[in-house]
């Protein structure tokens, strides 16, 4: 039987490959709306990782910071440059 | 073919990941990791944040995060917020002299479907709850004040993107009102800081510039509870007026980046056209 440690680094496991997945699909991707996207998906592995590592102040300060407040950052600056990687503006 | 190059990629940075964590674990770097109990200093700290016993340490709040931020290292935190304060007077004065809105453009309304406007409504007003109860149950809860004023500050920024930003500024969010509630803010946090020095001076005595509760060579210090609700001294007015400089400080931001760039464009040349 898995005891609840075991399960508890499993899914700190999981949510570690998910964040690295994020990360290297966001480095990948030429279109860059959709690399905010990926950065976003790795930003929410985090923050469920900082959940279970019992640090929910953390967690208060990374949702809406790196779900909210950091992709609408880089979404104005994709709008005011381009959306294609490497495009003229 | 191009699939597979992905595939092998990211099967491979598992793989590295996996087994520098494993190695890592079982002692390959050199040394064990620490045992996952309480250690020595964070032991420190759990007994000394709430015990009205032990004087001398205590914040006199449940909330071990808070204090350490705003009581044991308060300091670092006020400089913390002054780096952000000055990164935000920085983006002001590279977009000086630029109206947000145009004159012509004051009455102009446009933005997404009723249905996604309603929604928004209803939502922002949740999001400024929520944010106000992390800032204010800062020093109770898990939160604070950085935390509330950045969860508060997606509410202006989903109005921008869903009312458009002439609404915004047609409903009195401008960028000098959130300028003057951030200054109001930070001269909170700093009236705040040298509170117990006020009240000090005032009596006679003397006390620490950022002093909480009461120490042995200064014997003045806020109170921890007001009318039987456990207020922590300075906390609660750090994490209030950290929430209005935080969610003002963002609003700020986004209400800069907003400016359509042939605005921006615009007013550069007339700038150099003057010289």
């Amino acid at each position: 039987m898995l005891s609840m440690e075991t399960l508890t680094y499993g899914i700190l496991a999981l949510l570690g490959v998910i964040s690295l997945l994020g990360t290297y699909l966001a480095i990948i991707e030429k279109d860059l709306v959709k690399a905010v996207i990926f950065s976003a998906l790795q930003s929410t592995a985090y923050a469920f990782i900082f959940y279970i590592l019992m640090a929910p102040d953390i967690v208060l300060v990374y949702v809406p910071v790196a779900v909210g407040l950091y992709p609408a950052i880089v979404l104005f600056l994709i709008k005011k440059t381009g959306r294609l990687d490497g495009d003229e503006p | 073919m191009k699939g597979w190059k992905h595939v092998i990629a990211i099967t491979s940075l598992v793989v590295s990941t996996s087994v520098l964590a494993l190695a890592t674990a079982i002692g390959g770097l050199g040394y064990i990791l620490p045992t996952p109990g309480v250690r020595d200093l964070a032991y420190w700290y759990l007994v000394t944040v709430l015990s009205p016993s032990n004087k001398l340490f205590t914040a006199m709040s449940p909330e071990a995060v808070t204090s350490i931020v705003w009581d044991y290292r308060g300091l670092d935190t006020l400089f913390e917020t002054s780096v952000f304060f000055l990164a935000i007077i920085g983006s002001i004065a590279l977009m000086r002299g630029i109206k947000i809105v145009p004159e012509r453009l004051r009455n102009y309304s446009s933005g997404m479907s009723p249905i996604v406007k309603t929604v928004t409504r209803i939502t922002a007003g949740m999001i400024i709850a929520v944010a106000a109860s992390i800032a204010l149950h800062g020093h109770l809860t898990p939160g604070g004040g950085f935390q509330g004023g950045a969860t508060a500050a997606v509410a202006p920024l989903l109005l921008m993107v869903v009312f458009s930003i002439y609404f915004i500024i047609k409903s009195g969010i401008t960028e000098e009102r959130m300028l003057a509630l951030r200054t109001a803010g930070l001269v909170g946090i700093v009236f705040t800081a040298f509170s117990a020095c006020i009240i000090a001076a005032s009596l006679g005595t003397q006390a620490y510039v950022f002093q909480n509760q009461p120490k042995s060579t200064a014997a003045v210090g806020l109170p921890a509870s007001i009318m039987g609700s456990l207020t922590s001294g300075t906390l609660i007015f750090f994490n209030l007026f950290e929430f209005f400089a935080v969610a003002a400080g963002f609003t700020i931001v986004f209400l800069l980046l907003s400016i359509p760039e042939n605005i921006v464009k615009q007013a550069l040349r007339g700038v150099e056209s003057e010289h």
